[in-house]
């Protein structure tokens, strides 16, 4: 039995319905990313673990004991929010006390819960002051002490890095991250943001619409995408998602790539998923990361089937640590990762090198992936 | 403004167009602005004059012996009606008729203002909607019905007052008064903190509430340490609304013992014996305005800006 079960999950607003039936579950210690565009309802689910909003639907159980009807304060939780909700009339140390304050916690152990958790996040020399006097960090770091000092079964974040700027939140993910792992909490958390997503979770649930597209680890949701969308939205650069067709029969099958005033590219797949065979000759999306599209010599050597195209390459991107190339592929512009030293113009012809192991096929009628 | 801020000197040689411009506006400004003060200008002085000397003189002249005399006639001697003891007793009057009205009415407003905005319930904006009415309810127009409802209550404070022999205030003039100011001023107390706590962060209220605390906790702790400034406007609001009232007092209070200060310096200046003691006139009417003028200048203070800075973002 898992933790955290999530059970047929639904929440309506009058006639709308936000979410339409969530099923997720999370092992003790686990680190669950809610992912998604915004209006995707991972707020709501979210509050809806917090107990901020009720639920019209289903059950959520924590450690066996079912909470749709508890008081936030009962459920055992600690939140973060998004925008930290210190209260701007208490100093920090007020701030990180006030649960155990509205608990009855005697003074004297509230000290001591205060000076450990400020000890933990380093804050010990901020205790006195008021919320407006700490910068974005600070505050960051003082609503994660008020989320500690409870030390709940269930740690919530909402957004939490999503008012830092780019530098600080690289910062205060790595600090989150360390934190998991040194306290070993149970963490769900939400974000737009797929690269801390991928970098946090243990478990990733993206969500659209109101519903879990895909749930698991990070590596299933980055190398084996269930559909469209979700190959679109996890990873940056996105997946370059080619229109094309299945060409050969049986065993040798090889999709076929259109360009525009050229001969279109033919790549020999050389173990087609099964259900590819029912596609023969008609439309469907290729699927291809970035870095499995790259210079001949920065191909994965062990991979086992790399085929090789020659491309008109349109546009170069120097990022420092790589290269991004664009050139076009069945009317799309297509994203190959280079090394950052790869010789590389352009304008000009230069040979691509497809890793095909790491290729995924999507049905452009149903979205869905072809296995 | 645009005035002032055209920048382009219209010639090299002679006065610039830009200080002609800048001439007119001041000099407009500072015309209205003595236009203005004019008459508080002329009470000052005059109270602080003989009687002699305002016979004689001129209404804008400065004293030539300035004396206390007419101020202390006012608060101590001067005659309302057929009493002749100053008008301390009434300024007293007013005092214990505003405070308990403004302080309750101010509390009442803020707990609307929560649940209005942080505890909706179906139907909140009707409720806000009929509350925002009471603001535009014509005074005169209730002054019967509330004479008929203060009228009941003092007759149900007689049958309280011979069962348990104490009529909890009903019936008195100054409780009256009070409950009448509380009930026209919640319009406006509860405009005002909706309007505050609408844009006051509901994250601050849920974190609140994960903490555990309850609906009055919260209110304690978190919303009211946080509304000084709309805190403050209201209550200067409200102070000086009833403060200067006139209408409610005369009519619910405009005789006896209870009389607030507005109807008794009315009665000041009404009575009638001989001469018309204008320097005490003058001296009472600054008596009678200077509490607003104070919680003005005490309160004013707390205007301050940014008081929520810090609560939310970076």
């Amino acid at each position: 039995m898992a933790f955290l079960e999530i059970d047929g999950l639904r929440k309506r607003f009058g006639s709308v319905e936000i979410l339409k039936g969530i099923d997720l579950d999370l092992e003790k210690g686990g680190f669950l990313v809610l992912v998604g565009p915004s209006g995707c309802g991972k707020s709501t689910l979210l509050n809806t673990i917090a107990g901020l909003e009720t639920i019209t639907e289903g059950e959520i159980r924590v450690d066996g004991r079912t909470i749709n009807d508890l008081h936030p304060s009962k459920r055992d939780i600690a939140m973060v929010f998004q925008s930290y909700a210190l209260y701007p009339n208490m100093t920090v140390a007020g701030n990180i006390a006030f649960g155990m304050e509205m608990r009855g916690v005697p003074a004297q152990e509230r000290q001591k819960a205060i000076d450990k958790v400020a000890k933990v996040l380093q804050i010990g020399h901020l205790l006195q002051r008021k919320p407006s006097q700490l910068s974005g960090g600070q505050r960051q770091r003082v609503a994660m002490g008020r989320a500690l000092v409870r030390d709940p079964k269930l740690f919530l974040f909402d957004e939490p890095l999503s008012n830092l700027d780019a530098k600080l939140r690289v910062d205060m993910r790595i600090e989150i991250k360390r934190l998991h792992a040194t306290t070993g909490t149970t963490i769900v958390y939400v974000t737009h943001d797929q690269i801390e997503a991928m970098t946090l979770a243990t478990k990733i649930a993206v969500m659209r619409d109101g519903e879990v597209q895909q749930f698991g680890t990070p590596a299933e949701i980055y190398n084996n995408p269930t559909n469209l969308f979700v190959a679109d939205f996890m990873g940056s650069p996105a997946m370059n998602l080619i229109p094309a067709t299945i060409d050969g029969n049986g065993n040798a099958l090889s999709v076929v790539l259109q360009r525009e005033a050229r001969e279109p590219i033919s790549l020999r797949l050389a173990d087609a998923p099964t259900g590819l065979s029912a596609f023969h000759s008609k439309p469907i999306i290729f699927g291809v990361r970035p870095e499995a599209l790259t210079d001949p010599e920065g191909a994965e050597r062990n991979a086992s089937n790399i085929a090789t195209a020659d491309c008109h390459i349109e546009v170069v991107e120097p990022a420092g640590s790589d290269t991004f190339a664009v050139t076009n592929l069945g009317g799309k512009a297509v994203v190959a990762r280079l090394r950052a030293d790869a010789n590389i113009q352009p304008g000009t012809v230069t040979p691509l090198a497809f890793n095909l192991t790491k290729a995924v096929f999507f049905d452009p009628a149903t979205e869905n992936r072809i296995v | 403004m645009s005035v002032i801020a055209t920048p382009a000197r219209q010639s090299t040689g002679g006065i610039s167009a830009r200080t002609v411009n800048r001439i007119v506006v001041y000099g407009l400004l500072a015309l209205f602005a003595l236009f203005y003060l004019m008459p508080l200008f002329v009470m000052l002085v005059t109270s602080f004059k003989t009687m002699d000397e305002i016979q004689n003189g001129n209404m804008l002249a400065l004293p030539q012996a300035p004396t206390f005399e007419p101020w202390l006639k006012a608060w101590g001697e001067t005659c309302v009606g057929l009493t002749c003891a100053g008008i301390k007793g009434y300024f007293w009057n007013s005092i214990k008729m505003v405070v308990p009205a403004v302080l309750i009415s101010t509390l009442l407003g803020a707990i609307n203002g929560y649940v209005l905005t942080k505890w909706r319930f179906r139907g909140h904006t009707v409720v806000f909607g009929l509350m925002l009415f009471a603001c535009f309810i014509p005074f005169q127009s209730v002054l019967l019905p509330m004479a008929t409802i203060l009228g009941s209550l003092g007759r149900f404070g007689v049958t309280l007052r011979n069962a348990t022999g104490f009529s909890f205030g009903l019936g008195n003039p100054t409780v009256n008064l009070v409950f009448v100011h509380v009930v026209y001023g919640l319009g406006f107390t509860t405009l005002f903190f909706r309007n505050y706590y609408e844009a006051f962060p509901t994250e601050l209220v849920k974190a609140a509430q994960v903490d555990g605390a309850s609906f009055f906790q919260i209110f304690r702790r978190i919303m009211l340490p946080n509304s000084m400034p709309i805190f403050v406007v209201t209550v200067i609001y409200q102070f000086t609304n009833i403060w200067n009232d006139f209408l409610f007092a005369s009519a619910y209070a405009g005789t006896g013992d209870a009389m607030p200060m507005t109807v008794a310096l009315n009665n000041v200046v009404n009575t009638s014996t001989g001469v018309v003691e204008y320097n005490v006139n003058m001296a009472a009417a600054m008596i009678a305005a200077l509490p607003t003028l104070l919680v003005y200048v005490v309160a004013g203070r707390y205007f301050v800006r940014g008081l929520m800075a810090g609560a939310v973002k970076g």
